[in-house]
């Protein structure tokens, strides 16, 4: 293991990436901000001076994803196609938890424009609320998930990190069943591509929790295409045609008639038990 | 941005007291607050269920019970609603889930705790694995839980 943004002298420099070949690289982190109940309060009801708080440090948190080679670096400046920042209030331990994802197909990876989405974030959190609290604490700032690259994909081990809760939403699994990883191939820019997820007894029964293949694969750019082509590729994906399956296309409830495009985020899952 | 409180899909526990506490602090309109908590049994495909993991579609999650949510606060004049749905491992008698409803008048209240439970149980992506002394199973869906919530499907066609 080295570092690579040091040269054979121990020198800092920026690693040349224009032989890397582009792929979907996405990352998401997490953090916190610690406050007082009555802070809490006042920022869920919007009844601090300086307005929608949330709505403030959401932007200020895309921002700073964008312009993150300007504060670290030897940080490349990246074309982002998507950053998201989310916020959990949670009363429980009085504090806001802010969770970013960030997005692109290139050549590097995105984990210092979410770590930096966060960081701003609750910084700037900390602006708006801080007329009324200035006891406010920021922690826990951490990546969760990173994909894409040929370092391979990095899911931070939610068990030993228990006592730094800010959770990332993970799916969760059963105990013993290896449904995290991503299997199948990661497709190239060249050809943008359609990810596809099983979920719960669908991922245990085809033993496969992700893929991705390419729109131009399938025979209709629909549901049912996708369906045609999985079961091309295998015959285990004759299950999705069989009994009780449910589609959703990019989290929207969807029928084999739904048509599909590049980028777009396929699930099928069996009937659902909650509650 | 109260929106961001109302719907949690979280994996910590919850006081179903504190909660209902939290959505009625400083309110004096409200005149009837409903609370629905659903609780791990210790028998139910199989008897001696000894643990219970719940599994769900992140994003999708939130999303499904945001709609629901939208569609019981236009059928009902409610004046606060909140749910709270875990995932992760559970043990019997571990709350899974809470809905609380907020309204002038009871039976408001009563029906739209009602609906969103029935709704929650057919539409949001949650999945249950059982663990029991017999071994692990995914729970399988119930035909009374789609007639609980196609009561609520009259005249007036609802879209699924």
């Amino acid at each position: 293991m080295t570092l690579t943004h040091l040269n054979q002298r121990g020198e800092a420099h920026m690693v040349d990436v224009a032989d890397k070949p582009e792929s979907r690289r996405e990352a998401s982190a997490s953090g916190y901000i610690q406050m007082k109940p009555e802070t809490l309060a006042l920022l869920s009801e919007g009844g601090l001076p300086k307005g929608d708080v949330l709505a403030t440090a959401r932007i200020a948190g895309i921002q700073a994803a964008k312009r993150t080679h300007e504060l670290i670096p030897l940080c490349h400046a990246l074309a982002l196609s998507k950053v998201s920042i989310e916020f959990r209030l949670d009363e429980a331990e009085s504090r806001v938890e802010v969770n970013a994802a960030c997005r692109l197909n290139g050549r590097t990876g995105v984990e210092m424009e979410a770590l930096t989405a966060v960081s701003v974030a609750c910084l700037t959190l900390y602006d708006m609320c801080k007329a009324v609290d200035k006891d406010m604490e920021i922690g826990g700032i951490h990546l969760d998930t990173k994909t894409g690259g040929k370092s391979g994909d990095y899911r931070r081990d939610m068990t030993s990190h228990r006592d730094m809760t800010a959770a990332p939403a993970p799916i969760v699994t059963g105990e013993g069943v290896a449904g995290q990883v991503s299997v199948g191939t990661r497709c190239d820019i060249e050809d943008p591509c359609l990810r596809v997820k099983f979920l719960a007894e669908l991922r245990e029964q085809l033993g496969t929790s992700e893929l991705s293949l390419p729109l131009d694969s399938l025979a209709s750019a629909d549901v049912g295409g996708l369906k045609a082509a999985l079961v091309q590729q295998d015959k285990r994906f004759a299950r999705l045609s069989e009994g009780r399956v449910l589609c959703a296309v990019n989290q929207v409830m969807a029928l084999d008639t739904t048509p599909i495009t590049n980028e777009d985020e396929i699930a099928f899952f069996p009937p659902v038990t909650g509650g | 941005m109260v929106q961001a409180a109302k719907i949690q899909v979280r994996q910590e526990t919850f006081d179903a007291g504190v909660e209902q506490r939290l959505l009625l602090a400083g309110r004096s309109d409200i005149g009837a607050v409903v609370s629905f908590t659903g609780l791990v049994r210790d028998f139910n495909e199989h008897p001696d269920v000894t643990a219970l993991t719940l599994e769900h579609y992140p994003g999708m999650t939130e999303s499904a019970l945001g709609e629901i949510v939208t569609e019981a606060e236009a059928r009902w004049p409610l004046q606060g609603v909140r749910v709270i749905h875990r995932v992760g491992r559970m043990t019997p008698g571990d709350p899974i889930v809470l809905v609380v409803v907020a309204s002038a008048h009871r039976r408001a209240a009563f029906e739209a705790c009602d609906f969103i439970m029935d709704y929650l149980k057919t539409r949001a992506p949650f999945w249950k694995k059982e663990h029991s002394v017999s071994g692990d199973y995914w729970v399988a869906e119930r035909d009374s839980d789609h007639q609980d919530a196609s009561r609520w499907e009259s005249d007036d066609d609802s879209s699924l």
